[in-house]
């Protein structure tokens, strides 16, 4: 399973030593080429009446727009921009690793989703994080962090600052994980018997991109409300 | 001393270990995920739609735990 690692370009910016997981870049440039394309082709014509393209589209809004009214009371649809995009990208990104992109032959590694390197997710959690933590001080100030001067206060703050470590490495390890076992799995079930036993592992990969990109996104709401909330 | 190569095999073994371990935990969370499910449908058989999509969350919830023990065995085996 060689296979498995992927096409390392080794470069030197600024005296620092930085690896590209080629791949990986090339592979979630093309997820957001097809959400941008889809998504300027669904606004171009905008009628009162929505064709069906535009009825789409404002159903997917709606749903954004109906999870983030029952997670968050207030201000909430000023969310919708990460959530709607983390989402979209999430799900296009899983559901890349279905098609049949690994027939394009790389030095080393394969075109399979972007969401099975951990540098990916990472990244998109530490924007989490940093999103969840503008809008905590911003709502609250420096409450956000010591609510109260007093023993219980400090060690709340301290869990709070343990919280902005566990947080950002569980998201990106949910989503790295379970990508990369969906891919082994597959190759494990390609392994005992062709054709046969990989296709209704597919299946279910196609169930979990959907049910990461959803948990991705609830998990994100819930960070940004218990951020935004009022203190209990 | 023990020599690089048994060293390997050993890594091996506890990702093996590893995996199943995790497994124990997330096969337990999912267990109970589920039976929640059916005491909820059970007690209120319309609700069974809208119990199904919390009750996917909570499993995906659960699964990530053996995911995490997944991550460290591929890490000890060397699949990463």
């Amino acid at each position: 399973m060689s296979q498995m690692g992927h096409w390392v370009y080794n470069t030197v910016i600024a005296g620092h030593q930085m690896s590209f997981n080629l791949d990986t870049i090339f592979t979630m440039w093309f997820a957001m080429g097809v959400i941008i394309i889809f998504a300027i082709i669904a606004t171009r014509k905008l009628t009162l009446i929505p064709s069906k393209l535009q009825a789409l589209c404002e159903n997917i809004m709606q749903f954004f727009w109906g999870t983030l009214d029952t997670m968050i009371p207030n201000k909430n649809r000023q969310h919708v921009p990460l959530v709607a995009s983390l989402f979209l990208f999430i799900l296009f990104a899983n559901l890349m690793g279905q098609l049949p992109l690994r027939i394009i032959h790389l030095k080393t590694g394969e075109l399979a989703s972007p969401t099975n390197d951990l540098n990916l997710t990472a990244a998109m959690a530490i924007i989490v994080l940093v999103y969840y933590l503008f809008m905590g001080f911003k709502t609250k100030g420096l409450k956000y962090l010591l609510h109260e001067f007093s023993f219980t206060g400090i060690i709340m703050a301290l869990v709070e600052i343990l919280e902005m470590i566990t947080r950002p490495l569980s998201l990106a390890i949910r989503l790295f994980a379970n990508i990369f076992a969906g891919e082994i799995l597959v190759s494990v079930a390609l392994g005992l018997s062709a054709y046969l036993l990989p296709l209704p592992v597919m299946l279910f990969e196609i169930l979990v991109a959907f049910i990461q990109a959803t948990v991705f996104m609830m998990l994100t709401i819930a960070y940004i409300s218990s951020a935004t909330g009022e203190e209990h | 001393m023990i020599d690089t190569n048994t060293t390997m095999e050993l890594a091996k073994l506890g990702g093996g270990i590893a995996i199943g371990f995790g497994a124990i935990g997330a096969g337990l969370g999912i267990g109970f995920a589920t039976k929640g499910l059916m005491d909820a449908i059970s007690r209120q058989p319309e609700i069974a739609g809208k119990a199904f999509g919390f009750f996917l969350l909570g499993a995906a919830l659960s699964e990530a735990c053996a995911l995490y023990a997944f991550v460290v065995a591929a890490k000890l085996i060397g699949l990463m």
